[in-house]
């Protein structure tokens, strides 16, 4: 088990636990994290589940843990992992179960007064267009043809079938649609569970919010992704529902019986993995493209549900009701990116579990419209605490393969939340503060309360200290719907 | 009262050690220890009946494909089962018969059943394990 002592500290914020620590670690583990955070790294599994994650084979650099890391299963959340293309292997528990878990920001042409007396009716009417909680039916019905061409296409999808806009797809990660997606990989199971649930919350930490943007930091960038001070936004937090958990849960368990045949030794059977270039690496990645588009299209039909509702209430009453898309991006994913390494341009599987890419400026995958100051980079805090807009930089490419935090980063087990927070007193302590809330239960809420979580702002200090990515806005919540 | 599990501290998830005589108590005990998780079924009425029969490529991935196909049939069938009768089991294969019912209010969803240090361990009074619940 690590200790402190075994740990180097690098720069101010970053700490490194050389390679030859344990035996199997192919390269050095990266902690990133001021000394407080560094510190709740040895209260759990993190570092545990971050030096087997330096084990796997083709792994390049470092494994890094961003500092809202904490204890997952096979990697820690915030882990950032990248693999030679040619050698390396795709671990579907350094994706997670809800691939393409994500963030989506909407922003409204309204400011915090205009919105005030109709901020009850408008959480209402959410919690009418956009289904959430256990079990929950999403707002469309698509054949099994559809939902082929769905996971296919991702958000092209979406604007066939009107449900986008074109520029909803241009500000979203990849364009609203990872390319390699093959639905032949993919258990009928998974299509089953995946079919009802297109446009759908989920529970768990997900959430949907009616924002104000409370502080600009850099006015200029600000201005590039459309945010200014008391502006409303929304923000939807939800991922692949059902179809994501089975793609991952079908591949965590077909995967156990090949790593022997490739000669691959594990230290936790959750890091299970397949070499990028086999029939069984490239069999994940298709099952897993299916996955996030459908998570792409997911947050879509939201999108469209909270504009549905933007119109419900508002039409007649405001001068322009309807949202524009700032960004989409992805928690919860792996996918091919070409880094520098050693001086030389490599080709790479870039796993993000819990960790957002935040390319800088001038990179091609960033949309032109914020091509020149980087792409936004979407940080939601714990329910009832504030959220952050970030940019990517130069920086983050050349330090954590375009990687930073993704969140506020748990603290407190749900069963010590359940124990110590009561779900009806907090409801009433979020709306003394003004928030409106709409749940589906009261344990839900507990066990989501920001007290269980780290601090997002201190988080968030500390990637733009670092400079893998910078501050621009910061949100605070007015009303929140929670399955 | 022993109820072959208890729930031991995750910072994110959800983990529940299990124990049982045997192999079928085991996988029972591990199937009520997640039922728990994600409902109070103090007021669940076994009224659907279910059978399961699965194989898997060793124990671990065998408890894995048990508790979730439970999941799995809970989410179709929106119920959650209290009631398991394992008729066969071995490191590789399982038959069983499971009854459930409806709940007024879930606790939780459980997205996953992990594999995240997971080991079905020989004890002096039968085995246990300790099993990961993605939430």
């Amino acid at each position: 088990m690590a200790e402190k002592k075994d740990f180097r500290q690098v720069e101010k914020y970053i700490w490194e636990l050389p390679r030859d620590f344990r035996k199997d670690m192919r390269v050095p583990a990266r902690l990133f994290g001021d000394a407080e955070l560094f510190d709740a790294a040895f209260r759990d599994r993190t570092v545990e589940q971050l030096v087997n994650t330096a084990t796997l084979p083709g792994i390049v650099k470092y494994a890094m843990a961003m500092p809202d890391f904490h204890q997952g299963y096979g990697f820690p959340i915030g882990g950032v992992a990248a693999m030679r293309a040619d050698d390396g292997v795709i671990s579907p528990g350094g994706v997670g179960y809800d691939i393409n878990c994500g963030v989506r920001l909407l922003g409204a042409h309204l400011e915090r007064d205009e919105v005030a007396p109709y901020l009850e009716d408008l959480t209402v009417a959410l919690y009418r267009t956009c289904p959430s909680g256990v079990g929950g039916k999403g707002r469309e019905r698509v054949s099994e043809r559809e939902l082929d061409e769905l996971l296919v296409q991702g958000g092209k999808w979406a604007l066939k079938r009107g449900l986008a806009r074109q520029e909803d797809l241009a500000h979203t990660e990849e364009g609203g649609c990872l390319p390699g997606a093959d639905p032949g990989q993919v258990s009928p199971r998974a299509k089953e569970r995946g079919r009802p649930q297109v446009g759908s919350l989920g529970a768990g930490n997900h959430f949907l919010e009616i924002d104000v943007v409370e502080e600009i930091y850099e006015p200029n960038v600000a201005d590039a992704f459309g945010l200014w001070r008391d502006q409303i936004a929304v923000q939807i937090h939800c991922g692949s529902r059902g179809f994501g958990h089975q793609v991952c849960d079908d591949y965590v368990k077909s995967l156990q019986a090949v790593v022997h045949k490739y000669n691959i030794h594990l230290p936790d059977r959750e890091l299970v993995c397949a070499p990028l270039d086999s029939p069984e690496g490239r069999a994940y990645y298709g099952a897993m493209a299916c996955a996030v588009n459908y998570a792409f299209v997911n947050r879509q039909v939201l999108a469209m549900g909270v504009r549905e509702a933007f119109e419900q209430v508002l039409a007649g009453k405001v001068k322009n009701f309807d949202l524009y898309q700032v960004y989409d991006v992805c928690h919860n994913i792996a996918k091919f990116e070409e880094h520098e390494i050693d001086g030389r341009q490599a080709r790479l599987c870039v796993h993000r579990k819990g960790a957002t890419r935040a390319f800088g400026p001038g990179r091609e995958e960033v949309p032109i419209s914020y091509r020149g100051v980087g792409q936004p980079v979407l940080v939601p805090g714990s329910m009832g605490t504030e959220s952050y807009v970030l940019v990517g930089t130069q920086k983050a490419i050349d330090l954590t393969f375009g990687s930073t935090c993704h969140g506020a980063g748990r603290v407190m087990s749900r069963r010590r939340a359940l124990k110590e927070i009561h779900g009806a007193e907090l409801r009433r302590e979020l709306e003394a503060q003004g928030i409106v809330v709409r749940a589906g239960s009261n344990k839900g809420l507990a066990e989501e309360a920001p007290a269980a979580y780290k601090d997002v702002s201190r988080v968030v200090e500390v990637v733009h200290a670092l400079g893998i990515a910078r501050k621009v806005a910061r949100l605070r919540p007015l009303g929140v719907i929670k399955g | 009262m022993d109820e072959g599990f208890e729930e031991v501290e995750h910072t994110a998830d959800i983990a529940v050690r299990v124990w049982g005589r045997d192999l079928a108590e085991l996988f029972a005990n591990a199937a009520y220890g997640m039922a728990c998780q994600l409902a109070d079924v103090g007021d669940v009425k076994p009224t659907i009946e279910r059978s399961v029969e699965l194989e898997a490529y060793d124990a671990e991935t065998l408890l894995v494909a048990w508790l979730g196909e439970l999941l799995y049939l809970s989410e179709r069938d929106e119920c959650v089962f209290i009631d398991f009768d394992v008729s066969e089991i071995t490191l590789t294969r399982l038959r069983a018969i499971v009854r459930g019912g409806a709940v007024k209010e879930y606790r939780r969803h459980i997205k996953a059943v992990t594999f995240g240090g997971l080991e079905i361990r020989p004890t002096s009074r039968g085995y246990e394990t300790t099993i990961v619940f993605d939430v």
